[in-house]
């Protein structure tokens, strides 16, 4: 075992630092982490972050990328998370589809998205839940019908969230229309033109303000050549292509703006003539989130390391998922617990502490533990595929 | 960065597994708990003889010359089966000790003894006076008289003290009962007259034992590292301690996990087996989250002590962590066998006495939450 990072990993870490102080600003991250709709700004960072060296170092020479080790790329995600939780900008491509297109992809789609994903220049909406398939994602009605050079598609999905501002979607829809053939064995996945003519795009606004969207798909024609692999073996892609979700979404260092900021509150902040820092509760509750983040941390390492290492995988994502979800719930209540009255108040508002930075997180907090596959279906996951226990 | 075990930590784990479920069934290990020594000389043998005793001690000193990390993966495998006897105050508390305080005839003369499964060791560190573990709480005094020093007082949960040749006692030469500097280590020979010994009853059946040094003669060629600078060495090897015990965690927890998962593809009620239903699904589910967690902090907190990379943050993770999740694993793997787990002769009590003595052990998860709060700086260092 080796849990070290190499001197020019290092070197890479420090470079990279000096330029996310110079280019990275909230606005930004928080354009990306709070899915308001990547602007002309994150998407200029997102090319400069490419010029600059800091994208794609992990990716096949053909592609563009430099083939150095996965680790420039957890690196890359770790740093931009601790500030203000960001992420590569078009995140969806670089790493959900991305790394899918490039395992299950027709050599022509790898040459034709692979350069412009590493270079920061195109991102994608996820497109698989629809109203009446949310956990149950094979029970899929969107419907897609082999004509002569395209498919023709049609129906709706919901809670799809960049395909606002995203160039492609990430479609999956079922092409296998006969009822005694096995749901997940029906499905396939196409990379959609976000802008084909018969798409219409509708907001969904979540409580903690971001944006999401619904997609109807009127008479869609997509070409042939813009499907995802093979036929009908899309579901197993979508799963993959959710377990890099998993693991490059849920990331700890995310979350380490939140303990940070509550470090340096509670070291300025008195109660009755002592400072918070001084209570051994709020001792305690700090220090678990940090036990709890450290834990977070080696956890994700692995699963990633798994994944980019093409080695095998069963519960690893989801134990990431479920801790780093879980964890933030936690963390988020004890983080408002410790503000106290000032916990509700909002951004903007006179008296907010941390800028009411907690109070979105609380409202955000919610999510984490749905999105990506809800927490009692990821336990479902661990069972079943991890521990081999029978299904119902 | 890479996650995978050297080829050699496989077959040590390999070969490791074998001797363990060979020599200490669930039948020894209830065995031992009643006995008075708490251990078997043959089963000593065969493991000095397999090199276990030497694993971390270099070869110098007649030992194999294996790293940290290496005994991480042999603890692991001895936490499996619940393995009684007094490697781990031997070689953890005893060995570690020596190689980091002692000089060099305290090496040659007691590593190699160590290394042949010649000699047992014990630690005595924890006192009456400490109800919450607190390492540097010594009140056991060591008074210099000409070349030597009289040890005076009660030391307590000294594991193997009733069957060490040598007690290594940490006892105070100066200073307050709880400052940190003052604190002196002695390389006591158990047989030493003053010395009184009696075994405590423990719920893991454990070999913890009181102490009573009374007026104990110790020659100041026996002080291990500096007088009045125990401390440094306590420090040092307590990290260790806490993570190797992590490692005996993850073992068990390991153990227990298969336990119930199997038990569950077995087991039918309701005209179906136990294991369909979700809510024993998620127990099991939970019990993976709980291991894969202590698995991963405790190999990275074992591989930076065992690469000396400075981690009091992650050797207080881990323990923190670790501590907390064998005791979920051990309350799931109840539940889920449920009446038959409940009986004595069931291996799960076996896991989960162990758990809680586990727990206790170097540190519970409140202690180390005190130690990641002085380490950021919000409550002063003791
Ligand atoms: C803000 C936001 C952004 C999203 N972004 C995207 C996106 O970009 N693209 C996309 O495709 N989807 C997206 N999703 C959808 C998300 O993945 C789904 O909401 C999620 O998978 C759960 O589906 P559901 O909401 O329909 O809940 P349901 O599946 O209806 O679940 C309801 C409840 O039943 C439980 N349940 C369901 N099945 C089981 C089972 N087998 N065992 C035990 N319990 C079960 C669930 O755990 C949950 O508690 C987004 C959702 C949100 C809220």
């Amino acid at each position: 075992m080796d849990f070290s990072y190499t001197q020019e990993e290092e070197m890479f870490r420090k470079r990279l630092n000096e330029f996310l102080d110079k280019e990275l600003t909230e606005e930004i991250a928080r354009q990306n982490w709070e899915d308001l709709g990547v602007g002309p700004e994150a998407r200029e960072f997102s090319r400069k972050l490419y010029e600059n060296g800091f994208l794609g170092l992990p990716w096949p020479k053909e592609y563009g990328g430099q083939e150095l080790s996965p680790t420039y790329d957890f690196i890359l995600i770790d740093e931009l998370g601790k500030r203000w939780g960001a992420h590569v900008p078009l995140d969806v491509g670089y790493t959900m589809t991305g790394h899918t297109i490039l395992r299950r992809g027709s050599e022509e789609m790898k040459k034709e998205f692979l350069p412009k994903i590493i270079r920061g220049e195109i991102e994608f909406g996820l497109g698989y839940t629809e109203p009446n398939a949310g956990s149950d994602l094979a029970s899929m009605m969107m419907k897609a019908e082999e004509k002569d050079d395209y498919y023709l598609i049609n129906g709706q999905k919901t809670f799809n969230t960049e395909s606002h501002y995203a160039d492609y979607h990430w479609l999956a829809a079922r092409t296998e229309l006969d009822p005694d053939k096995p749901k997940h064995r029906g499905i396939s996945l196409f990379i959609v033109d976000q802008r084909s003519p018969g798409i219409t795009i509708r907001p969904l606004i979540t409580m903690s303000g971001e944006r999401t969207n619904e997609v109807f798909y009127d008479d869609v024609k997509v070409p042939k050549d813009r499907m995802v692999g093979e036929k009908n073996k899309g579901f197993y892609y979508m799963m993959e292509a959710i377990d890099s979700e998993r693991n490059h979404v849920f990331v700890p260092a995310r979350l380490w703006p939140i303990v940070n900021d509550m470090i340096s509150y509670v070291k300025a902040t008195e109660y009755n003539g002592k400072l918070l820092s001084d209570d051994p509760q709020i001792q305690s509750k700090l220090a678990q989130m940090i036990i709890d983040l450290e834990v977070a941390q080696v956890l994700a390492d692995n699963a990633r390391w798994l994944e980019l290492n093409e080695l095998p995988m069963t519960m690893e994502p989801e134990i990431t998922k479920l801790v780093v979800s879980e964890l933030e719930q936690r963390m988020v209540d004890d983080a408002m617990q410790i503000l106290g009255l000032y916990g509700q108040l909002e951004e903007g508002s006179k008296w907010a502490p941390l800028r009411g930075r907690i109070e979105w997180y609380y409202l955000h907090s919610f999510l984490p533990t749905i999105g990506a596959g809800t927490s009692e279906v990821g336990r479902n996951v661990i069972a079943q595929r991890g521990l081999g226990l029978p299904r119902g | 960065m890479d996650f995978n075990f050297t080829d050699e930590q496989k077959m040590l784990r390999e070969s490791a597994r074998g001797f363990c479920e060979d020599k200490s069934p669930m039948s020894f290990v209830l065995e031992m708990e009643e006995d008075e020594k708490g251990y078997t000389p043959e089963l000593w043998k065969g493991m000095a003889e397999l090199g276990w005793m030497g694993l971390v001690i270099p070869e110098e000193y007649g030992g194999v010359g294996m790293s940290f990390m290496d005994l991480i993966v042999l603890l692991e495998e001895m936490g499996r089966v619940c393995l009684p006897g007094p490697f781990f105050s031997t070689v953890v508390l005893g060995g570690l000790t020596i190689l980091e305080g002692g000089n060099e005839s305290q090496k040659n003369e007691f590593l190699p003894k160590i290394a042949n499964g010649d000699i047992i060791l014990s630690f005595a560190l924890a006192e009456p006076s400490s109800t919450q573990y607190d390492p540097s709480l010594i009140e056991v005094t060591a008074t210099a008289e000409q070349d030597r020093f009289i040890i005076d007082g009660t030391k307590l949960f000294v594991s193997d003290a009733n069957v060490a040749d040598y007690i290594i006692c940490a006892a105070r030469t100066q200073g307050e009962p709880a400052s940190k500097d003052g604190i002196t280590l002695f390389f006591v020979d158990a047989k030493s007259p003053g010395i009184k010994c009696s075994l405590l009853k423990t719920v893991a059946g454990d070999k913890q034992c009181e102490v009573i040094f009374d007026k104990v003669v110790v020659s100041e060629e026996n002080v291990l590292g500096e007088v009045n600078g125990g401390w440094f060495v306590i420090e040092k090897i307590l990290q260790k301690a806490a993570v190797a015990k992590c490692a005996e965690m993850v073992g068990g927890g390991q153990k227990v996990l298969e336990m119930a998962v199997e038990y569950a593809k077995q087991r039918v009620q309701f005209g179906k087996l136990i294991g369909t239903f979700q809510a024993v699904q998620h127990h099991c589910a939970n019990m993976a989250i709980a291991l894969q967690g202590s698995k991963f902090i405790t190999y990275k907190a074992g591989w930076m002590l065992s690469e000396g990379v400075p981690c009091a943050m992650q050797v207080s993770a881990a323990k923190a962590w670790t501590s907390e999740a064998y005791k979920k694993l051990v309350i799931l793997g109840h539940q889920i066998f449920a009446g038959t787990g409940f009986m004595a002769e069931h291996e799960m009590p076996m896991y989960s006495r162990r758990a809680r003595a586990a727990e206790l052990a170097f540190g519970d998860a409140n202690y180390y939450r005190k130690m990641v709060a002085q380490d950021i700086g919000l409550a002063p260092r003791s």
